[in-house]
């Protein structure tokens, strides 16, 4: 290395009660310079940065800043050394303006009172200084993912970041969108500003780095410049064996629709309309994926297939029978299956025991229950029996599910969903915060499914999922759906169309 | 690069806005009530055909916009015209003597006296709770504050000692609160409720122990009123605010500076964001555990005047458990006002004018002798506080944060 | 108040940790925390501070001991001792299980509320529901065989504690209002139409004698029997109440129902996901509760009070106390039977009736067990506090010992 490092992290160790998310991690930053880290969910990429941003505190380990030994204890001590960080999950306060966002603590004042024209000026010139466009004085809540990621950019900026921590930044964009958070990057870059890249992405990494740091773990597995590396190397790097980037499957031999939808509309939670006149149809024996970037009214359509959101219009129909209006035990009757988006909200009663987990859509009908006598026994013989099916580890029948990892729960969502042999099976973001191993399971037992003559409906915001596991793929944008394609189709494509950038007849 | 979304309206935006459903429907409610309000004193209409007319176009108003999509609405619209109509008939029945003895400017007077304690409490129910902590222990740290403010009053003979003493009283409670809440993590309600208990427990012992059955003793001096001798003469004004005791005065400017705090100083920003979202507030280095104490003790100290209102500013003695729940209807006040300062005061006249209301109905020959008995209108303010409560659900939009402790990882 | 989930609520701003410290995710933990520690430590706490209050105002070293070994000799539970009076033991035993039976009870209102999430402060006011109608039911029908009337006069309470209860259940169900805020108004709306069918001219209630405020006696054939004792026994009620925990258990663990409420009450999204109505079962649930809490006023009536007066109005905790014995039994079967015993034994203990005022004045002891009551709740809710106090000696801090769990197989 021809500079000394801005940054040191050196032995750095966390211990979880159970896990070890970080083990002596080693990792240093050279001003100027876009530095990967890379690795899959639960690697501790994330830990380690909540490190050096005092959220959490080490166990081991010290951090150098500039060849100095730093404590930081405290988000404030971070940023009073210098660091920035944009979160995963965005620290923005949705009910309030942009300016007051991002001036939170160190308000301009006028006597005892908020000077608002001072904060939206600075806000204003700061965000023309880096080519960020915001207007400074929207609600968060008005604006969009990309914008409001703009503005955690600039809060860190703000505050005089030397250092900026992207934690998973693409994660919620459209590949256009991060493209155009890569040319902030790279400005950000020019301006001497010094850049920590956290993701799990390789194609990310190959584009925007300097220089890629790969955790496996919570063990430094190796530190390589980007010149020579490649997707397949570094994925054997990150997962520690070779990879299969696409799922095997044999081509769809699609039946009878399976599942009706005709031109649906549905509102959310402020009332706003989500969903706009959607019609789609699913055929026995076919994975129809949507495509979109988060918040296009997904979540509202999968709802209202499932019972859990009343519908304002248009038809609903499953396997012949028109749930329309129906509650969610009227759709799951007619033979809808779901998998839920978020299986800690939705999916899983946390304290209860993976028998009465696995009983949650049964618990009402024979052998669980009789005349409303409920019979805790054969819960858990039915619950054993899967478990075993299904290769949930961790616990059994009568653990809590909050005890299980997150792969292992989505297991026991997965065992439920198909062992009631549904004939239609949502799937929303199935793979959500899952490692590879996990992810390999789901996607081949949603395979399995499909060639058992299942209709299958895939939400997914990572394209790369819907693109392998498909067999059509319809693309939504802002409640409708703007596009259909073919598995053939490339990630650009999608891309484009997932901005309205073009809209197609629907077949 | 995209655009920037457009999202502030303009006041063309706002003036398309009066000719929607909504709008139309709210004008039909108010309609109803002026309905009502013209068969009272003063005006006293004595004719049916004037309030009824009013009636029946803020019924109109509340059809059509039933018809269109505000259903909600479009039923109160309805329904509150509907009580103008009745309501106008059922007056013009009676002597005009009879309802000037009922409503009278002195309905108004005790209105603001009852609002009082209410709006103390509901101050600070909107402070705990925009810093993200639910306080159901308002109604001890009344309670509280009006028996230690009265006890110190009664000590010191000095009535400013007292207010000092109350205020102190509803502080420490509140501080127990605010360590069980926010140190502890216990469960905001459950810890809320036992504040109540031990209030209730803490003064009814102490009562007892320290002043027997004998009570609380005569204080040499109550909290002052307020003479304002430019207001005093004029008529209605004069009878409201020309002698207005202290304690009034006090609420108003704390109902404003309320407001002014929250929404117009950083120190208000601050509050509000670990309400909201108080991991995006400790992210940018503000501790929401000393903002959150703060907003806490703050509550209780409000509470505590409260409290010294009710037992050494309005009337003079302290009786056990006399806060008698106004904790919780000043909580329902901060949902109905949708946790801001002037919607909550709002809501407190509102509360404070049915117990007013209430106690000159008791005995009133405008009522048949069964329902004027004082027993039964005494339910009168929780009704309003259950139908408020209900009504306005949906609408009001508490803090993000509220009633989860924030774990600092 | 934001702990009960809004049907029309905004999206919640993202947070890494699954929301506990709700009411339910306080189960999880005492189920997991296993044991008696917590209990029994909140209760020594709690004790133990309610001595050093004594001690402050009795100005006395000893005080305490000997106002806490004359509450225990007060409770009759020296009757399980050989030796001494056995006679009198037996009597104040008597009156301690008189006293333990409603508390079990409304122990149950609270608890199975909890259980489905919500907080039940309405337990008072649903004992109020069922002991009003028990007095009506129990007062008319004469010449109806006993067994009838006693089945019919508690089956008439029981459903109009389900009414009281439902009512709120009802409200939450429909409009969100928050449970804590409407149980309570309607305890003060029930507490005051009780006294005015008590009190008022012609009032529904009233007995024979229009001068005094009190109720006629229940009829002979509507007294529950007498099992111990002579004067003011022990009755039946116990075996109804003892009944009552075993069909709490059953259908919380072992019906349908039981499931819904459970699974509403850990997870309403994942409930509503698996096809289970969240609102019917908020409704149920309060219902039942309601149910609960009127059984326990209709024993009482029948049981051994048999007629109302006025100031019972005023001085009756019952309801309030079930929340500490939910709290304190942990929302289990046996431990509402143990934590219903000791709170019985406290109130009787602390009795005018029972308590030598030479050794402590009885109207400071009955404050003193409420004191003492709020303070349970408060170290049972706040149970970090008590593990800390447990763990000091391994120097584990404050901070809730959670960590957001890495994901992955």
């Amino acid at each position: 290395m021809t500079e000394p490092p801005l940054l040191e992290l050196k032995g750095i160790t966390k211990r979880f009660p159970g896990v070890v998310a970080n083990d002596h991690v080693d990792f240093d930053l050279v001003k100027g310079e876009v530095h990967a880290l890379l690795g899959e969910n639960g690697a501790g990429k994330s830990t380690l940065m909540n490190i050096l941003y005092g959220l959490y505190h080490p166990d081991e380990g010290e951090i150098r800043l500039r060849d100095d030994a730093v404590r930081i204890d405290s988000p404030h001590a971070a940023i009073d050394a210098g660091i920035g960080m944009v979160h995963q999950h965005f620290m923005l306060i949705p009910v309030m303006t942009v300016a007051e966002n991002i001036v939170l603590a160190v308000e301009p004042r006028r006597g005892p009172f908020l000077d608002h024209a001072t904060a939206n000026e600075r806000v204003l010139e700061i965000s023309q200084r880096f080519g960020l466009a915001v207007r400074p004085d929207a609600r968060i809540e008005s604006i969009s993912v990309g914008m409001q990621q703009r503005v955690e950019i600039l809060k860190a900026l703000y505050r005089g970041a030397e250092i900026l921590i992207l934690d998973e930044p693409t994660a919620v964009l459209t590949p256009q969108e991060a493209l155009e958070l890569f040319q902030i990057i790279r400005s950000l870059q020019a301006e001497g500003k010094s850049i920590i890249f956290i993701t799990h992405k390789l194609g990310e990494v190959l584009e925007i780095a300097d220089r890629i740091t790969v955790l496996r773990r919570g063990k430094t597995i190796e530190t390589v410049p980007r010149e020579g590396a490649t997707e397949e190397g570094l994925a054997r790097l990150m997962v520690g064996r070779e990879v299969l980037l696409r799922v095997e499957k044999k081509p769809a031999e699609p039946g009878e629709p399976l599942l009706t939808v005709e031109d649906l509309r549905v509102h959310d939670e402020r009332g706003l309309e989500a969903v706009r006149g959607i019609s789609l149809e699913v055929r026995a024996g076919e994975i129809v994926g949507i495509a979109g970037v988060d918040g296009n009214g997904q979540t509202e359509l999968v709802e209202a297939i499932t019972g859990l959101r009343h519908i304002d219009a248009g038809r609903v129909v499953a396997a012949e029978t028109d749930i329309t209006g129906e509650s969610a035990r009227g759709s799951l009757e007619a033979g809808v299956g779901h998998i839920p988006e978020d299986r800690h909200r939705r999916g899983l009663v946390l304290d209860f025991t993976l028998a009465e987990n696995i009983a949650l859509k049964d618990y009402c009908e024979e052998p669980d229950s009789k005349w409303g006598w409920l019979f805790p026994k054969r819960l858990v013989a039915r619950a054993t029996k899967l478990l075993k099916e299904f290769d949930v580890r961790g616990g059994g029948a009568q653990t809590l599910a909050s005890s299980l990892s997150g792969g292992n729960q989505q297991k026991v969502v997965v065992a439920r969903e198909v062992s009631r042999d549904p004939r239609i099976l949502v799937a929303a973001q199935p793979t959500r915060g899952l490692d590879v191993g996990a992810i390999e399971f789901v996607h081949r037992r949603l395979v399995a499914e499909r060639d058992e003559g299942r209709a299958i409906l895939l939400v997914s915001f990572e394209l790369d999922e819907v693109i392998s596991l498909s067999d059509r793929i319809l693309v939504m944008y802002e409640g409708r759906v703007v596009g259909e394609y073919p598995p053939s189709v490339s990630e650009e494509e999608l891309g484009i169309a997932m901005l309205g950038g073009r809209r197609e007849a629907v077949a | 690069m995209s655009t920037v979304d457009e999202t502030r309206e303009t006041t063309a935006d706002r003036l398309r806005r009066l000719g929607e459903p909504r709008s139309v429907a709210i004008a039909g409610i108010c309609l109803g009530v002026l309905g009502l309000f013209l068969s009272l004193p003063p005006i006293t209409i004595r004719n049916v055909v004037v309030p009824a007319a009013v009636g029946v176009l803020g019924a109109a108003l509340g059809l059509w916009a039933l018809t269109r999509g505000q259903r909600k609405l479009g039923i109160w619209a309805i329904l509150a015209s509907l009580l103008a109509v009745l309501g106008a008939l059922w007056l013009q029945s009676e002597s005009a003597g009879e309802l000037e003895s009922v409503f009278s400017v002195g309905l108004l007077a005790a209105t603001l006296r009852f609002a009082t304690p209410l709006a103390f409490a509901a101050m600070g129910g909107i402070f705990s709770e925009r810093s993200g902590v639910v306080n159901i222990g308002l109604e001890g740290m009344i309670l509280a504050g009006a028996f230690f403010g009265i006890m110190v009053a009664a000590e010191t003979g000095q009535w400013e000692l007292g207010i000092i003493g109350a205020m102190g009283a509803g502080a420490a409670l509140a501080s127990i609160h605010a360590f069980l809440c926010i140190h502890l993590q216990a469960d905001q309600i459950i810890s809320g409720f036992a504040i109540n208990f031990l209030a209730l427990g803490l003064t009814g012992y102490l009562f007892r122990s320290v002043y027997g059955t004998g009570g609380t003793p005569e204080l040499p001096e109550r909290i002052p009123d307020v003479r304002l001798p430019f207001i005093e003469d004029i008529t209605f004004i004069g009878d409201i605010f020309g002698s207005m005791n202290l304690m009034i005065w006090l609420m108003l400017f704390t109902v404003f500076l309320s407001w002014v705090v929250l929404f117009k100083t950083p120190i208000g920003l601050r509050i509000r964001a670990c309400g909201e979202h108080p991991r995006a507030a400790d992210t940018v280095g503000i501790s929401v555990f000393k903002i959150r104490y703060a907003a806490v003790i703050t509550s209780g100290v409000l509470a505590g005047l409260g409290g010294a209102y009710l037992s050494f500013g309005f009337g003079g003695t302290f009786n056990e458990n006399m806060s008698a729940g106004r904790g919780f209807i000043a909580l329902a006040a901060v949902i109905f006002g949708n946790w801001r300062p002037f919607g909550a005061f709002g809501a407190c006249l509102l509360f404070g004018f049915s117990t007013a209301l209430a106690i000159r109905l008791q005995g009133s020959p405008l009522l048949p002798s069964d329902l004027a008995s004082a027993n039964l209108l005494q339910t009168l303010p929780y009704i309003l506080t259950l139908v408020a409560l209900v009504g306005v659900i949906g609408r009001s939009r508490p803090p993000a944060a509220a009633g989860r402790p924030y774990v600092k990882q | 108040m934001s702990t009960g989930p809004s049907p029309a609520g905004p999206p919640v701003p993202p947070q890494d940790a699954p929301p506990e410290g709700s009411v339910t995710g306080l189960q999880t933990f005492y189920d997991r925390a296993g044991g008696l520690l917590v209990p029994i430590l909140a209760t020594l706490l709690a004790f133990l501070i309610g001595g050093i209050v004594v001690l402050i105002t009795e100005k006395s070293i000893s005080a305490p001991f000997q106002a806490y070994k004359a509450i225990f000799e007060g409770t009759g539970l020296t009757w399980f001792i050989p030796g001494g009076d056995q006679a009198e033991a037996a009597r104040d035993l008597q009156q301690t299980l008189l006293i333990t039976t409603p508390l079990i009870l409304t122990g149950l209102a609270v608890a199975f509320a909890f259980r489905c999430g919500m907080f039940n402060i309405g337990g008072q006011g649903q004992f109020w529901a069922g002991l009003l109608t028990a007095i009506y039911f129990g007062t008319h029908f004469e010449g109806m065989p006993p067994v009838l009337h006693v089945t019919l006069t508690l089956v008439a309470g029981i459903l109009a504690g389900a009414v009281w209860g439902g009512i709120a259940g009802l409200l939450k169900a429909t409009t969100g209002a928050h449970e804590v805020i409407s149980t309570i108004m309607l305890n003060w709306i029930i507490l005051w139409s009780g006294k005015w069918l008590l009190e008022a001219p012609d009032g529904f209630l009233q007995g024979r004698d229009p001068s005094l405020p009190r109720s006629d006696d229940v009829l002979d054939s509507a007294k529950l029997p007498a099992i111990w004792g002579t004067l003011q026994p022990l009755h039946a009620g116990i075996f109804i109440a003892l009944f009552a925990l075993v069909v709490y258990h059953l259908l919380l663990n072992r019906t349908t129902l039981g499931y819904e409420v459970r699974a509403v009450g850990f997870n309403p999204d994942a409930a509503a996901y698996g096809g289970i109505s969240v609102k019917r079962n908020y409704f149920l649930a309060l219902a039942i509760a309601g149910a609960f809490a009127g059984l326990a006023g209709a024993i009482d009536m029948l049981g051994w009070k048999y007629r109302l007066t006025s100031t019972e109005f005023d001085a009756n905790l019952v309801g309030f106390t079930g929340i500490a014995v939910a709290l304190l039994g942990r929302n289990k079967a046996v431990g509402i039977l143990f934590a219903a015993l000791l709170f019985g034994s406290l109130i009787v203990g602390t009795s005018p009736r029972q308590l030598d005022p030479d050794v402590f004045n009885p109207e400071l002891a009955t404050n003193l067990a409420t004191m003492i009551q709020a303070l349970i709740i408060a170290f049972v809710g706040a149970e970090f506090l008590i593990l800390y106090l447990w763990r000091a000696r391994r120097r584990v801090g404050f901070r809730r010992p959670r960590e957001p769990e890495p994901e992955g197989a």
